[in-house]
């Protein structure tokens, strides 16, 4: 009898379904879609959220999500993407003050690009009560697939076409211009609608490359270039959908 | 009610894909001839992915090109340009612009002075697609 009543005891213990349960609030997990828009182009993104809250009494938030990015433009003007041709400076974090190299930059103007990114993202947030808060994410690595499309290379005003422009498919976040790929950013200011559902106000900055297969850019120090960026400036809005987290006692 | 709305949105999206096309108001422009001189002619052929009729004449006032089509005849298509290409296919070029109308006389500005003896040949090309409506070989 001892014996059963110390197993019962054991799996009351082990089993969550017999214990004491709250939600917890050090932990944020949400899903969230979004779309946004921009000029001649336009981006939806879908992802998994995973942030823990902690310091100032849980205001701050910290965590990494799974995001899916899809990107669809028409004639997009994408320019030489190296940082060394494309920047006066680039000594990582200082490149974002650093001014372009206007000589060194040639146009590729994609006609109808497409991508799909699928990157891991870093995410901060700061909730200012249980009704607003304020966040930024950044995708940090990832892959990327997507249409294949002509495009037009500019260079002093002379045109030639790619027959076959295609989406650079390794994505990593390096600072700046010094990126690989494709990686999506959001600035956004959430509201809570209630326990689950919230509706978010999105700046996004998204970063594109292409890459040409049979046309090539020759730089003005002789570099031989082939990928080119675009830097998306959208808009939109986005709605979470946040599951509650069980925390046993 | 819903109907409507849908036929709306659909009229709407039919609308913003036609506005790709090329006018088909037979248009009349014409180059001043008793200031102008003829410098390169040709005859259109049809490509692979249009059928185009007509003469690409170059004329030069002082320094200055102009393209002129004459006589055109274009079947339309989305996002057509009017190129001075270096080859038959679009491969090297310079934009003259979007095709203005697909019938009648057009002239468009040649911006720089290209070297004639390598543009060759005016084209008509759906850029948005990258297929050749119809090509024709300048020459003096």
């Amino acid at each position: 009898m001892r014996k059963i009543c110390l197993i019962f005891f054991v799996m009351c213990a082990l089993n969550p379904s017999y214990a004491q349960s709250i939600d917890d609030i050090r932990v944020n997990r949400y899903v969230d879609l979004a779309t946004t828009i921009g000029k001649s182009q336009g981006s939806i993104s879908g992802s998994y959220v995973y942030n823990r809250r902690s310091w100032n009494k849980k205001k701050w938030e910290a965590g990494i999500s799974l995001r899916w990015t899809g990107y669809v433009g028409t004639k997009a003007e994408f320019i030489t993407a190296p940082a060394r041709l494309a920047r006066t400076n680039t000594i990582p974090f200082l490149i974002f003050f650093a001014g372009q190299r206007k000589e060194s930059q040639d146009t590729l103007t994609v006609q109808r690009p497409l991508t799909n990114s699928i990157n891991l993202a870093l995410n901060i947030g700061y909730n200012f009560n249980s009704k607003w808060s304020l966040g930024f994410n950044i995708d940090i690595i990832g892959f990327t697939f997507g249409r294949r499309s002509s495009a037009i290379l500019t260079t002093h005003g002379k045109m030639q076409t790619e027959p076959a422009a295609k989406p650079a498919s390794f994505n990593l976040l390096l600072t700046g211009d010094h990126d690989r790929g494709s990686l999506n950013s959001e600035f956004f200011l959430r509201y809570h609608l209630n326990d689950t559902w919230s509706i978010r106000a999105i700046y996004e900055f998204l970063f594109v490359e292409y890459k040409t297969q049979s046309v090539k850019q020759v730089a003005p120090d002789g570099t031989i270039v082939n990928r080119f960026r675009n830097k998306a400036n959208t808009f939109g809005l986005g709605f979470s959908y946040h599951f509650k987290t069980k925390y046993y006692l | 009610m819903r109907l409507l709305i849908v036929l709306g949105f659909l009229g709407l999206f039919i609308q913003s894909c036609r506005k790709d096309y090329a006018s088909s108001i037979p248009l009349q422009e014409n180059v001043d001839t008793t200031i102008a001189s003829v410098k390169y002619s040709g005859d259109f052929m049809s490509g692979p992915f249009g059928s185009v009729s007509g003469t690409a004449k170059i004329y030069e006032t002082g320094g200055f090109y102009q393209v002129a089509l004459r006589d055109m005849t274009i079947s339309n298509g989305p996002d057509l340009h009017v190129y001075l290409s270096q080859e038959e296919q679009p491969l090297n070029f310079i934009d003259l612009g979007k095709l203005k109308s697909t019938s009648g006389n057009q002239v468009y500005p040649v911006i720089n002075i290209p070297d004639f003896s390598l543009y060759k040949y005016v084209l008509i090309h759906c850029q948005k697609y990258n297929h050749l409506f119809g090509s024709a070989q300048v020459e003096p």
